[in-house]
Formats: C-alpha cells, structure tokens, sequence
C-alpha cells in the first residue's frame, strides 16, 4: 500500500504537542509582564500646560513639597497648588516670561490652569495620602526622585502588588515622619530603624480588601 | 402656553416604553435641554477634583478598560483643575460640613449639609436643632436629590415660552406698578420671618390684595378647633416626653408626613428605651381607618372610619366628664360609641394619667373635633406639660380653607386681576373648580420648582431656586428661629420665594442674603456680626420664638360643642379617604427617584398609589389578592360626586371596613420623567386630586366598584407573615419582667442552639464549632457590630433613603423591581403579626448586611470578591467581582444585591448632560459597574475617614465611640440604631449587645452576625388584653 | 446426557455478518455522498446554534438582566441547563469505562455513539457556567494565573472545584473517544479511494497500521484511559452536586445529593442515548448492531436508576423530617404544595412513575415506548434541576425577601440554542466519524472467536458443555 505521508510527519504529533506547551507558558508570562502596569504605566511623563521643572524649583531652589502641596499631611490628596502659590514669587520674579504667561492668564481670569494628572490610581482604589506620610511613608517612596525631574513621570509601577510589598513588610521603606519629604532619604540600618519606627507608629497596614477598596 | 403642552405629550409619548433612568438619558438628548447644560455651573464651582471628584470617581472598574480603548492610549488622560485663588479653609478632600435648614411645609428642620468643594453631596440632622435633634425624615434626606433633580424648571415662562430673568423683572415692574389692581396672593405655608415681611409689605401696597395660604393638608382644622376651645387660633405643639399615655385619634404624627414628625418620633420613641427590667414605658393607643407608621407603633389600635372618628371623641369627651372636671359640655351626652370598650379603658387610662397623657387628633378632622381633644386635654391638665398651645404670629387670624374658597370663588366671578402664586400648585392638588377660576383671571404668576400642572396655566412662570441654593429663615414648628444657609450657587439662577415676592413688591432685585440679614439686625441691633456668625455656625439662633399661652376654654365653647354634637355625621356606605402619600407627600416630590422606589412603609409598595381596603370590604367588591407570581392585582372604579378614577386596588389588613384610603401625588403628568405617569402602566400610579372637592378635602362617602382588567405593581414583599419562624421577638413588658431574656434562642425554642452546649463546656461561647476557620482579629483593629432596637424603630424608612444617599445606590424603575431586582442595601421588612386578619399587628424591621463572622457568603466566592477584614467586616470588592451570584445566593438574609443592568449607567452618565445627577454622587464611595454584586459596608468609607483621623491624632486607629455612625444610624429620627467598637466594653453598641434583649437572627445557623436586633417590647393595658 | 441444557447469551450482532459485511455496513455511512436528509438536519440545527449565538451576543451586550433573575433567586435556567447538560453527559464515559471494565460486551455496538454524545452535552454544559456570570470578561481570574494584583483563586469555593472537575472530565472523555477511534479512522483511511478523505482521515489515524505492537499499546491505552475515567464518571457530578449541597440554602444543604446526582445524572444519560439510537440505527440501518437486546437492557439501567432516584426523593422528605430542621421541612412541604408545585409534580411524574413501566419485558422491547420514555426522562431530570435551584432559592430563610421566579423569552432562547450547538456536533460526527466501534464489535462475532469455528465449512458450533445433574438428597 502506498504511504500517504513522508517518513518526517511522524515527528510531528509529539512536536505540536511540545510547541502547544511551549506556547501557553510564554502567553501566560507574557500576559503577566507586559500588561502590567509596572511595564505599561511607568515612565509615563505627559507634556503639561506650563513646563515647571521640580528640578529647578527643589533641587536647586530647595522649595519643600509641602510649599506647594500644603495639604499632604491633612487630606487624601496631595493637592496641585492653587495659581495663587505660583504668583507669590512669579509676580516679583520672571514676571514677562513666556513660560508662564498662562500662569498669568490664570491669575488674571481666574480659569484654572489644566494640568494632566501623571499618578491615576483606579477609582475604586481609594488612596489616602496623609494617612501614609502622617506615619512615615516617603514621598520619594510613591513618586520617585522627583528633585531630578525636569518633567514630572511615573516612577513606580502603583500596580496592587507593589503596594502590598511595603503594607506588608513597612519596616523595609518607612522612614521618621519629619523626613518625609527628603529626597534621597538612605540610611544603611533601614531594617532595625524600620522596625522601630514600625512600632513607634504602631503602624498595622492593612492587607485585607476594604483597607484601600470600597 | 400651548406649546409647553405640545412638548410635554411629546415627551411622555418618547418616554412611554422606558424604564425611568432610560427616559432620563432621552432628557439629556432633548436638545432645549443641552443649551442648559452648558450654562449649569457658575466658574467658581469648578474645585480641583472636578476631573475625579465629578467625572472620576463614576468611572467604575472595567469601565477605565472601555475607555482606555476610546483614548486608544495606554490611559485615559485626566486633567487637574486647581483653583485660581484658593477659597479660605477649603482643604481638597475633606469635607466641609455646614448648618442650614429645610422648610418642611413651612416649618424648619434644621439640618447639616456635608460639602465637598462647593457641592453639598448629603444631609444629616443638626443635633442643636430641637426640631430634628440629629434626626431626619425621608424628606430632608431626598432634599439633596431634589437639588440635582435634572427635570427642575430652568428657566422663566412667559406664556410657556422660554424668557430669560430680566423679562420676568420688567414685566414686574410694569405690571405691579398698578396698585389699585385686586390682586391674589396664594402661598404656601411659610414661617420665614423675611417673607412675613415682604408679605406685609405687599399688603400694604396693593390695597385690593387677599392674601392666602394654601397648604393641601394643611393644620387650619387644629387652629380652628383650638380657635373654638380656646378663642384664638393656637397650635398644639405636643412633648410626648413628658406623655405616659398617648392617644392618637388618627394622628399619624410619626409618619414624615407630618410636619414636626422628626421631633416627635424622637420623643415618642425616647420613652421606650427600656434597658433593663426596671424599665418603664409609655403607653401609646391609636384609633384610626388606615394603617399607618403611628397605628402600628401604638400598643394598642382600633379601626374605625375617618367619619365616625368625630361621634368617638365626643363619646370619649362624655365619658370623661363623669369622670373629671371641666367638661360640662359633654356632660349627658351618648351616642353609638358611648358604651364601647375602648371609651371606657380610654377614659379610665386617661383619667388616671390626668397631666401625663397626650391627646391629638389628625387634621384631617374638622375643627369641632380638635375643638373636643383640646378641651380634654385642657381638662386633664395635659396642656403645658404634654402639650403646649403656641401663639404663632405668621399663622394669621383667618381660616385659610375658607379663605381659599373665598378667592377661588371671587376669581370664578372674575372679581381678580392678578394671582401671584408662591410654591403652590393648586391645579393639581385643589378641586378641580380651580382650574375653571383660573381661566378668569387676566394675570396669573406662579413660582415653583417644576413647570407643574399650576406653571402650564400661568401666564408668568418663574424658576424657583432649592433651599439649598439661596438664604432664607423661618421658624420650626416649635419655634426655634435658624437661618437657611445656601451650600452651592443657584444651579439655574432660580429665586427664593423672599426674592420672588420683594421683586413684585419693591419692583427690584434684591439678594436673599440682605433682606436675611436684614431681619436678624432688626433682632439684634448690637454685636450683629458675631451673633449671626454663631447662627451661622450653630444652625440655630433662638429656641421658643412662640408664647406657650396658658389657655382657658372660651364661652362659645359649650354652645358650639352642642351644636356638634346634636348633629353628627357618619357617612353611610363605602367612604374615600385622601391622605398625603407616606413617601411623596403631596406630590412636592414626586420627581425623586428615591422617594418613589422607597417602598411603602405599610404596603411596601413602590412606584405606585393603591386603593387601600380591609379584607371584608375587598370580598364584598369582589377584588381579590395581588398575585405575587404575575405581580396583578384587580382595579376598582371610584366615583365621588360626579368624578370618577381607576386605580389598583389593594387589601390592607387592619383597615377600616367599608372605608377605601387613597394617597396623592401620584399620577402626575409632563411634569418630569419620574413623576410623569403613563398609560401603559409601566410607572407612575393615579391621580386621586380629582376627587377632592371644597367641602369634602379629606374625605366623603363615594361609589366603588370592581372593573375589569389587572394592574401590574412593584411591591417589593410578597410574603406577609412570618410563617411562625423567629426572627422577629417581642414580649410584653410584664413578660419581659418575669422572663428577661425572653428574646434568647433558648427560650423562643425550649432547646439551646444545637451544638451550643458543647462548645459553653470549653468555654467557647462564640457560637457551635464551625468547618470553616474563624477569623483572626489583631487586637491593635476596632471591631465593628451593630444593635437594632426593634423597640424604637417604628419603620419609617429613612435608613434607606439615607443608605442611598450615602452610598450612591441608583434608582432602577418600577419594571426592575417589579422584577425583584431592589438594590436597597437596608431594607425595612414588615410582618403581620396575629391570627386576626382584619386587625393584625404590624411588625417592623431593618434588614441591613449581617456582617457575619463565619460568613456564608465569602466561603462561596470563587474569586475571594468578597472577604473578612480584620476590623470583623463582610467585605464586598467590587473590582474582584465577577458576579456568579453564589454568594447571594447563600446568604440567608438575602441582603445581597446584583447589578443587573449598568444601572449606574443610565442613573448617572448616559446622554451628554451626566453632570447634574453626578454631583449627588458621595466622592468616597465607588459607583458600581454592571455585573457586580453589593451590599451594606457599614458605611466603610466613613469607618475608614474616621480610623485614619484617630491614627493621626492619637496614633491608634481606635476612634472614640460615637465618633463614627453610619448613614442610617445618623439618620434615624428613633435612634434604633447603635453601631460602633465592640472591643469597647464602654461602647453604646457594647452595652446594648449585652441587654439581654438582644438576639441574633437565625443564630441557630452559626453565622455569628456583627448585626442583632433588640427584641420588641410592648406596653399594653391589661384592661384591653 | 443430562436434562439441562446450557442457553447462550443471545448473539450481539443480529444477521449473518462476516468482519468484511460489519466494515461495510459502518464505514459506508461516511464514504458515500452526503444524503439529502442529513442537510436538512444540519439546516435545522445550525439555525438553532445561530440563536443560541445571538442569544449569548445580547446577553453579553445588555448583561444577565435579560434572564428572569431577580434577588433571591441568583441562579435560573442558565445553571438548570448546565446541571442537565453535565448529567447526560454521563452515560458515555460510563458506558465505555465502567461496562468496558466490567468486561460487558454488549456495550461495543454503543460506546462510540455514546461517548460522542457525552462530549457534544459537555460542551454544552460548559457553554452555561461561562456565560452566566455578571462580567465574563474577568471570568479568568478563577483560574490561579500569577497576576500583577498578588490575588488567588477561592480555592473554598466549589465553584471552583467545577472548573477543574468539568475540564477534566471533559479532557479524558475526549482522549478516552479518540483513542477508540484511532484504528475505525485507520479502516475508513484505508477503504477511502479519494485524496482528500485518505489525508484527512491519515493525519487523524495517527499512521496506525494495525500492526501486533499497535494494538499492544492501543489496549494498553484504552485499559488506563478507562481506568482514569471511572472515578470521573463519579467525581464530576458529585462535585457538581457540590455547588448545592455545600451551600447553606434549605433543600440544598443535604449530604443526600452526590450519589443522587450521580444516579440522576446516568438516568438522563442513557435515555439520551436511548432517544439518539433509536432514531441513528433506524436511518442507518443499523438494527442488527443496535439490537432490542442493547435497548432492553439500557431500559432496565433506565428502570433501575430511576428507582434510585424515585427513593432519594422520599429520602430527602424523611431526613427534612428527621433533621428536625423548620426551614428545611418548611421547604420541602412548599416544593410539594407551594408555588411551585406544578414543576415537583412534574419531576415526580416524569421520573418516579414513568420507568416503573419497564417492570414489563414487553415494554422494554417495544421501541415506540421506549422512545417516548427516553424523552419523558429527560424533561422529567430538567424539572428536577429546576425545582432544586429555583425553589429552594424562591423561598428560604426570610418569609419577606420570598418571590416568584419566571424567565424571560431569553433564558428559553438560550437553551434551545444549545440543542443547536449538541445536534450540530452530532450530526458532523454521523457524518465523518464511524458511529459504531467497529473494531470492538467485530472482537465480539462469533468469527472472532478462534474456537468454536470451523475455517473450512464457516461454521459455529456452539460449544458442548455438560451440565451435571443436582445432587438428590438421599443418596
């Protein structure tokens, strides 16, 4: 009887087999990485209305984050300050420059000046921002160096996981209240100091669903 | 004025098919209405999170997918609004709570706004306010859905076209610079000492103007009958406080229909706290036709038509004469009642608590027989103690019934020129005779919130602006003096009524806020500004603005009486009852998705008005059970003199026989998509008005029979009874001192919860050995339960409209409920109690999550959407839901509720117009997508605010008890509910849970709930037993 | 020569059929042209597939509104129908696994056609969970993929022991199908004359040859796949029993319900299997592989099980009544007597009385009746799904938040497209495959048999046992 197929097609049942496995374990890590948010959403540095450089203004000015962002330690949100902060300085110095001639608008109308947010957390994650510096937890932490931000970018991925790695071992990023808004905050007995801290504050950050989802 | 017309049918023809909120997304499409959307916010209403706080938070999870796909980016871009100038102690993100107060048909109750950046998104009652003392009714918390309420009139009518405010401000000028003109006035009840004063004014100034005030149920009957005892129209302000016995003659004061219902639940309730055997509690008998909130509180009722309710009060007024002084008048007299039981146990009860028993009566009844219950009061020596007779200025000397027909006849002859109506919509809720007057009239200028029935026949409508929008004052109904503090900018530039009337007046636009302040400086000529600061801050200026006369009867007032008494009438044959709806009132807030979800307290009824009957009366018409499996029920024909309605009929056990009680409000038609009924009775009941006539307001005899065809109707509790299974317990107080803990599962059942004892023998006493792991609660977390205090609620079903508002629970539409598909997260159960069909007892209580520490919920989930935290709650996470409904399935309370449809969807931002419903919505609590299951969280939003404040202030995340209180808790006006820390033995909830009234429902299932009841007590006389 | 004589079993193959009459009579089916007929049926069922698309289409755009649910009653036709749809896709695997190991020779004329309806009915099933729920978009996270947000599975849940119970299931149903056809497809391949019937059915034979070491490892396989499946004929149904019984819902909270869904679910299986045949063999001709006997004795394993279940039913009354329990005796008086009486009389009609029939031989071999019955049995097994799902739910703990479930035109629309999807399926598989196990069915002619046969004349002698006689008391 005439063979229909070549000798080579016997390989190939065990091949598709070993190929199909191949195959799932990559889709599934493939997944797993690339539509993270630590792949997708970090470096995220959108252009905003009016080019202010954290670089300038902090590092070499050595503004606190807390001139501008008043409401840290206070409310759930760090707020975007009202143009009013900026034109405390602004309508002494720089007064012409072309860079904030919507500052100017702004003052003078009264409009807001559109910033576009860079750090979106879902909405059905609620995030608390005076509850984490109020006990120690870094801005650096969250939003990075951002003393060396021309343009402001995601620095951390904000991804579930991310967040569970400090709420649940602090000891290993928390830092004394009144060094919260130090950048480049490093001291190389984080753990003990950590751990002391952690019980300073008594700090108990919650791992169950309703601590941030409600 | 035709075209108004034309549009409306249009928009009921569009809207017809439609479930509520689809109809609403039309709205948002119907182009007039975009125009309006584009002016809505004043700039300055613009707050930082206007990109989260408004469009943000109501992007739910899943939903950020969709919209990732329409940005076709990695992210939706967000923008960040700051302000321009920074507002003073406006911290973004936490809210700013301010003190103001509602007019609830004229009198105040005071309340506190909770404002997040400029948009008040809840309100809560003003603990300094004697009116409200921390509690609410339905309507002070459906107010803030009345403000964002898209179908509000926008703009001014001339003739039912659209003008502009500046037109209706020259037309004023022009047309009342005639004074000579006869001019009308009609308002509504109004107690703002402003307004009062512009009402001179006005009188002053057209000296052919009548002036008067037309409330549809209004309280001109106790002020005549209290004119006819005492010789000056008084009001009787009762303090149940002081009341050991308190008779209610078909007085629902408990109900939010009343007007004072807030202070007087709270009174009433406050003297049933029993918490130990020691315990005393008033006794409270009520007498009435239909079953109502008051009737079913009472420890004793009695049915009786509303027409034989006069020849009982004389009958009790007699009885009592033989037995104390002073009242002579009835003295001899007798009648059908005379040697009833209940006159003989009343008049003994009340004899013998002589000065400790309150009397009222509903004022639905005629003068003589408040005339009767103020005289017996007086002679018991109630009146000071546990009720006061108050001198109201504003309430004037002249019967407004009367007078009202006096105008409408006067208009009939074409003798007015001018009506200028104030908040009043008589078209809809006076005899229809009024319409027909009106035509006869060359100049009619009304000013309402809606373009209602009265709006259409006006030749000048003007957009009245919510009370949450402008200043204003008034009294409460006790007298306490506040000042209404507006918590946003008028959304549709409408006017109060004090701008409204002074523009006509003086001619010129004048603020609120002046002529307000302008007021309180007559009051106080020094040091006004810190004064008024602590008005402000307070919510509250003075309490007892009104004289509390001490009263003596007046000489007519034998005479009178006779002239009752001698000729009393009951009617004979079936009679029609027409009282204010128990959730829409008038029909003033008809347009409140809320209020009309909000099931009736007694029928449990949504979405519709029914024609109530007891069950003898159902079986001579013939009508017959509402089927729960096709949700029928039969339709009657009524006719009363002349007009004639169909509406669904409804049995009512309890109910007066030969006596058919209809609420108003329903039936309405163009005046908004939720109000608006329609013929395919998808929505929206009967309009009942017709049947009113001048003479017979509340009530008269009519013609009733069964016609053909069923009425679909969304109730949402089909089972009545609780089929002798335990979850409802209740004693007599005696019985509770013999048997303390009556209410334990041991005594209910004469065995302990199986596998109790066993567990007690290892000092575990937490519950039966369960499969499942139990829960681990670190000690440095609160532990959260609550306590329902079976004995204080009395079912009025704030909770729920609080729990919604709280918690941004959409309204679905009579077609998903009908479908059982509520998403209440509190529900109020109500049982039938007795083997008597025709005078059960009615049950209530409040369903919320159990928050179970061996929850059957999340054992079932498949992927852990719904857990245990470690502060001992019943998490729900949503954004984990896949939505098996397994756990509902599960759940032995059936507290769980299933998002259908994207209910949210078409609650909040379908069509281009999301904004205005949005701002209602609370920021801190997540809008739930379609596909997910909810339920009660014990308000975790507000738990959580308040653990994170204690954190930073004291460094536990312990708060103080009191501290934290959940939406319904706060609002209830009973204090039934108490929630807070159970590791705090000191804790109200601590100390309630170990009363040893408290039981847990269905305990035997080992669930372990967080939430248990207080078992009922009653009071009831042994004479009556 | 004694008085007893023995009796044979009667044969298992009817007719006078040689290896060569058996190949012929099966494999013809799939390699003459495609009748008339057999168009018209799949126009029939593709049309009812194209609704239950459609219908899932809207379900998917609109969400699970569209069904009757409402709030107690979370679960409506969606999981009766995936209940019943697993049941009969019982009979299957055991009928080739459990008969096979049993060593019951009877079972080869239906295995085949059997385990194919087996498969079609799980993919049914399978349809229901995953389109019931409320956001099938997220349905993967009930499988335990490492993920970004650090979250399991519940592996509490029996919900999810289903997805793996079902999944396997279905995995070694199908292998156990596949492998059995492996030396069929090889006979069709070799009997093909066309190109593209030789390829097709050649990459599907796997290259079989029939050589001695093939059927060495082909027995091999069937004999553990037929292993692995035996406890899974078991394993799946109890654990879907699981999604009531580990509940805490009265009428579902019973210890009762493995084995009487097990027993259930075989009773439904084979009076599907019943209704298939009968129709299959008539078309095809196939009465003398398909004999009465075969029909007989699935309608006495249709007499028995129905039994079965008939006793579970009083079971659960007498435990309602024993446990002493009111909501679980407060449930089962409201099945027989409350709103849903209609649907538990029909249950009890249709599945207690109606195989008590079969009591008469004449019954069992009348194929009329034995087809009406099949038919009954099966709506009687979808009323018990529904009374145990929806009545239970209807009316639980609170007497207040009792209520009424009916469905709407979607849920109906729903399952009668799965019959679209079943039938599509089965009738391909009439079409392509072998129906019959031809290879087994041929081991079991008496030609098979090396003894007992004469090479020359052709002949059968039966064997010629000696019975003795009894023993007489008194010797």
């Amino acid at each position: 009887m005439a063979q229909i197929f070549p000798k080579w097609t016997n390989q190939v049942p065990r091949k598709i087999l070993i190929g199909l496995i191949v195959l799932l374990n990559v889709l599934i890590f493939g997944v797993w990485y690339f539509f993270s948010p630590e792949y997708t959403d970090v470096g995220y540095a959108p252009e905003q209305p009016v080019p202010y450089s954290h670089k300038l203004h902090v590092d070499q000015l050595g503004l606190d984050c807390q001139y501008c962002h008043t409401n840290v330690f206070d409310s759930k949100f760090a707020n975007i300050p009202a143009t009013q902060t900026c034109m405390n300085c602004h309508n002494q110095i720089q007064t012409d420059s072309e860079k904030l001639a919507l500052v100017r608008e702004s003052w003078e109308t009264g409009k807001s000046i559109e910033w576009v947010r860079v750090h979106n957390l879902a909405d059905y994650a609620y995030f608390n921002h005076s509850a984490h510096v109020n006990v120690g937890v870094g801005c650096e932490s969250c939003h990075g160096r951002v003393d060396k931000m021309e343009v402001v970018y995601q620095a951390e991925p904000l991804s579930m996981s991310w967040c569970l790695d400090c709420h649940r071992e602090p000891e290993k990023y928390i830092r004394p209240v009144d060094e919260v808004t130090t950048m480049g905050y490093q001291i190389e007995n984080q753990l003990e100091i950590g751990k002391e801290l952690v019980d300073k504050n008594n700090i108990h950050a919650p791992t169950y669903c309703q601590g941030c989802h409600y | 004025m035709k075209d108004s017309e034309i549009t409306d049918q249009q928009m009921s023809e569009e809207v017809k098919q439609n479930t509520y909120w689809k109809s609403l997304s039309e709205l948002a499409n119907n182009k007039e209405y975009q125009k309006f959307a584009e002016r809505e916010f004043p700039e300055n209403a613009t707050e930082l999170t206007d990109g989260v706080s408004r469009r943000g938070f109501l992007r739910v999870m899943g939903a950020s997918v969709a919209l990732a796909g329409l940005a076709a980016c990695r992210r939706p871009v967000q923008k960040i609004l700051p302000y321009s100038r920074q507002p003073e102690d406006v911290v973004e993100g936490v809210p700013l709570y301010y003190a103001t107060a509602m007019p609830v048909q004229g009198n105040l109750v005071g309340l506190v706004a909770e404002n997040h950046e400029g948009r008040p998104t809840k309100l809560e009652g003003n603990d300094l306010h004697p009116a409200s003392k921390g509690g609410t009714s339905i309507f002070n918390q459906a107010a803030v859905l009345g403000l964002y309420d898209p179908d509000r009139s926008k703009f001014p009518l001339q003739n039912g076209n659209k003008a502009t405010l500046a037109d209706f401000e020259s037309f004023a000028a022009s047309h009342f610079a005639n004074t000579g003109q006869r001019i009308a006035f009609i308002s509504e009840a109004n107690s703002s000492p402003t307004y009062n004063n512009v009402k001179e004014l006005a009188l002053s100034k057209f000296n052919n103007a009548t002036w008067v005030t037309y409330e549809p149920f209004g309280e001109d009957n106790v002020l005549e009958g209290n004119n006819i005892a005492f010789g000056s129209r008084l009001r009787s302000h009762y303090n149940f406080e002081n009341a050991d016995v308190i008779v209610s003659l078909n007085d629902d004061f408990m109900s939010s229909t009343h007007p004072n219902s807030v202070e007087y639940a709270k009174q009433v309730s406050s003297r049933r706290k029993v918490t130990d055997t020691n315990g005393e509690m008033n006794r409270v008998y009520a007498i009435e036709d239909s079953f109502s909130l008051t009737g079913s509180f009472a420890d004793h009722r009695l049915r009786l038509k509303a027409s034989q309710m006069e020849a009982f009060t004389y009958a009790l007024a007699a009885a009592l004469s033989t037995r104390i002084n002073g009242l002579n008048a009835f003295s001899g007299y007798s009648n059908e009642f005379s040697d009833h039981q209940w006159i003989t146990v009343l008049a003994d009860e009340l004899a013998a608590n002589a000065g400790r028993a309150a009397l009222s009566a509903g004022a639905q009844h005629k003068p003589e027989v408040h005339a009767a219950v103020a005289a017996i009061n007086q002679a018991l020596g109630n009146a000071g103690s546990t009720v006061n007779y108050l001198e109201v200025p504003h309430l004037g000397d002249q019967n407004n019934n009367t007078a009202f027909a006096n105008v409408v006849s006067e208009m009939k002859s074409g003798n007015i020129d001018t009506v200028v109506m104030v908040g009043v919509n008589p078209v809809l809720t006076a005899s229809t005779d009024f319409e027909d007057a009106l035509s006869n009239v060359e100049t009619v200028v009304n000013l309402s919130d809606y373009v209602d029935e009265t709006s259409k026949k006006a030749n000048w409508h003007v957009n009245r602006a919510h009370f949450l929008e402008t200043w204003g004052d008034g009294y409460s109904y006790g007298g306490a003096r506040s000042v209404i503090q507006p918590q946003i900018q008028p959304l549709h530039n409408g006017l109060s009524e004090i701008e409204f009337l002074n523009l006509i007046v003086s001619g010129e636009m004048t603020s609120g806020y002046e002529m307000v302040q302008e007021t309180f400086r007559g009051y106080y000529s020094s040091g006004f500004m810190n004064r008024w600061k602590n008005i402000l801050h307070d919510g509250i200026d003075t309490a007892d603005n009104f004289e509390s006369v001490s009263v003596s009867l007046s000489s007519g007032f034998a005479s009178a009486m006779n002239r009752a008494t001698s000729n009393v009438s009951s009617t004979s044959g079936i009679e029609v009852v027409i009282r204010p709806d128990a959730t829409l009132y008038d029909g003033r807030y008809a347009n409140l998705g809320w209020l009309q979800e909000l099931p009736d307290p007694m029928t449990k009824i949504t979405w519709d008005n029914v024609a109530l009957m007891s069950p003898a009366t159902a079986e001579k018409l013939g009508v017959g059970e509402f089927s729960s499996s096709t949700d029928k029920t039969d339709i009657v024909e009524i006719t009363v003199n002349g007009e004639s309605i169909e509406i669904a009929a409804w049995i009512q056990p309890g109910h007066a026989d030969d006596a058919i009680t209809l609420t108003t409000g329903y039936g309405r038609k163009g005046i908004g998509r939720v109000a608006t009924s329609y013929i395919d009775y998808t929505a929206g009941g009967v309009d009942v008005y017709p049947l009113r006539g001048t003479n017979n307001m509340f009530y008269g005899s009519a013609e009733v029979s069964k016609v053909d065809g069923k009425y679909e109707i969304a109730c949402v509790q089909d089972h009545h009874s609780l089929e002798g299974r335990d979850m409802y317990r209740q004693a007599s107080i005696s019985e509770y001192r013999e048997n303390p803990d009556f209410a334990s599962f041991e005594s209910v059942h004469t065995y302990p919860v199986p596998g109790m004892a066993e567990m007690r023998e290892n000092e575990d006493d937490d519950g039966p050995i369960s499969l499942f792991d139990e829960q681990t609660y670190p000690d440095h977390e609160p532990q959260w339960g609550m306590a329902i205090d079976l004995n204080s609620c009395f079912g009025c079903g704030v909770c729920v409209i609080a729990c919604q508002s709280e918690n941004n629970i959409p309204v679905i539409g009579k077609k998903e409920v009908k479908r059982g598909r509520e998403m209440h997260w509190i529900r109020n159960d109500r049982y039938y109690v007795g083997d008597d069909q025709d005078s059960p007892q009615a049950v209530h209580q409040p369903v919320p999550c159990m928050h179970c520490e061996l929850a059957p919920c999340e054992q079932v989930c498949p992927v852990a959407a719904t857990t245990h935290s470690e502060d001992g709650m019943n998490q729900m996470t949503y954004n984990r839901c896949i939505g098996t409904r397994y756990c509902a399935n599960n759940c032995p309370y059936k507290v769980r509720r299933f998002n259908f449809f994207n209910y949210p969807k078409e609650y909040l931002t379908t069509g281009d117009d999301p904004d205005i419903i949005q701002m209602a919505m609370n920021p801190e609590v997540t809008v739930r997508f379609r596909g997910v299951m909810e339920k009660c969280t014990y308000c975790v939003q507000r738990v959580n605010r308040a653990k994170i404040e204690a954190k930073k202030e004291t460094g536990s995340p312990k708060p103080a008890d009191g501290t934290v209180k959940t939406a319904c808790q706060q609002a209830c006006p009973a204090d039934a509910i108490y929630f807070g820390d159970l590791t705090d033995d000191n804790s109200q909830v601590a100390q309630m849970k170990r009363n040893e009234r408290n039981f847990q429902m269905l305990e035997e299932l080992n669930t372990r709930p967080r939430t248990s009841y207080m078992a009922k007590l009653t009071n009831p006389n042994p004479a009556l037993a | 020569m004694s008085k007893y004589q023995y009796v044979p079993e009667p044969a298992l193959v009817k007719g006078d059929h040689d290896f060569a009459s058996l190949t012929r009579l099966v494999t013809d089916i799939n390699l003459r042209p495609t009748p008339k007929g057999w168009y018209l049926a799949m126009i029939g069922a593709n049309a009812l597939l194209f609704t239950m698309v459609v219908a899932i289409g809207y379900l998917i755009w609109e969400g699970t509104g569209i069904w009757g649910l409402n709030n107690p009653v979370g679960w409506g036709w969606a999981i009766i129908n995936f209940v019943w749809w697993v049941g009969i896709g019982h009979a299957g695997t055991l009928i080739s696994a459990i008969l096979f190991l049993f060593r019951q020779d009877w079972r080869t004329a239906i295995n085949r056609f059997a385990e194919a309806m087996t498969i079609f009915a799980v993919m049914c099933a399978g349809v229901f969970p995953a389109i019931h729920v409320g956001r099938i978009w997220a349905i993967y996270w009930v499988f335990p993929i490492p993920n970004q947000m650090a979250m399991w599975p519940n592996f509490n849940s029996p919900l999810l022991w289903d997805v793996f119970a079902v999944s396997t299931y279905f995995t070694v149903s199908f292998l156990f199908w596949y492998v059995g056809l492996v030396p069929d497809l090889a006979t069709i391949r070799d009997r093909a004359t066309d190109k593209v019937r030789k390829v097709a059915y050649g990459i599907f034979s796997l290259g079989w040859t029939g050589s001695n070491r093939h059927w060495w490892n082909y027995e091999k396989a069937y004999m553990i796949l037929a292993g692995l499946a035996t406890p899974l004929v078991l394993s799946v149904h109890t654990i879907v029993s699981f999604d009531f019984a580990v509940s805490m819902i009265p009428g579902w909270h019973t210890t009762i319900f493995p084995p009487y869904f097990v027993a259930g679910a075989i009773f439904s299986g084979f009076a599907m299997v019943l209704t298939l045949m009968i129709v299959a063999r008539k078309i095809y001709g196939m009465k003398e592989i398909m004999t009465d006997d075969h029909m007989e004795k699935m309608n006495i394993v249709i007499l028995v099980t129905g039994s079965m279940v008939g006793f579970a039913y009083m079971m659960e009354f007498f435990i309602a009544w024993y446990s002493g329990v009111e909501y679980e005796q407060a449930i089962f008086i409201l099945r027989a007597t409350g709103p849903y009486a209609w649907a538990y009389w029909a249950m009890m009609t249709c599945n207690v009385l109606s195989p008590q029939f079969f009591w008469s031989k004449k019954l069992r071999r009348s194929v009329g009746f034995t087809f009406f019955i099949s038919i009954v049995v099966n709506i009687g097994m979808w009323f018990e799904r529904f009374v145990i799902t929806v009545t239970s739910l209807a009316n639980d703990y609170l007497p207040s938040s009792w209520d009424y479930y009916s469905p709407t035109i979607w849920d109906v629309l729903t399952y009668v497209g799965t019959f679209g999807l079943f039938f599509t399926m089965f009738l391909l598989f009439l079409r392509f495959l072998p129906m019959v196990a031809l290879a087994e069915v041929k081991a079991v002619i008496p030609q098979a048999d090396p003894h007992n046969y004469d090479e020359e004349t052709n002949e059968y002698h039966a064997p010629e046992i000696e019975v003795p006689e009894p023993q007489s008391k008194k010797v």
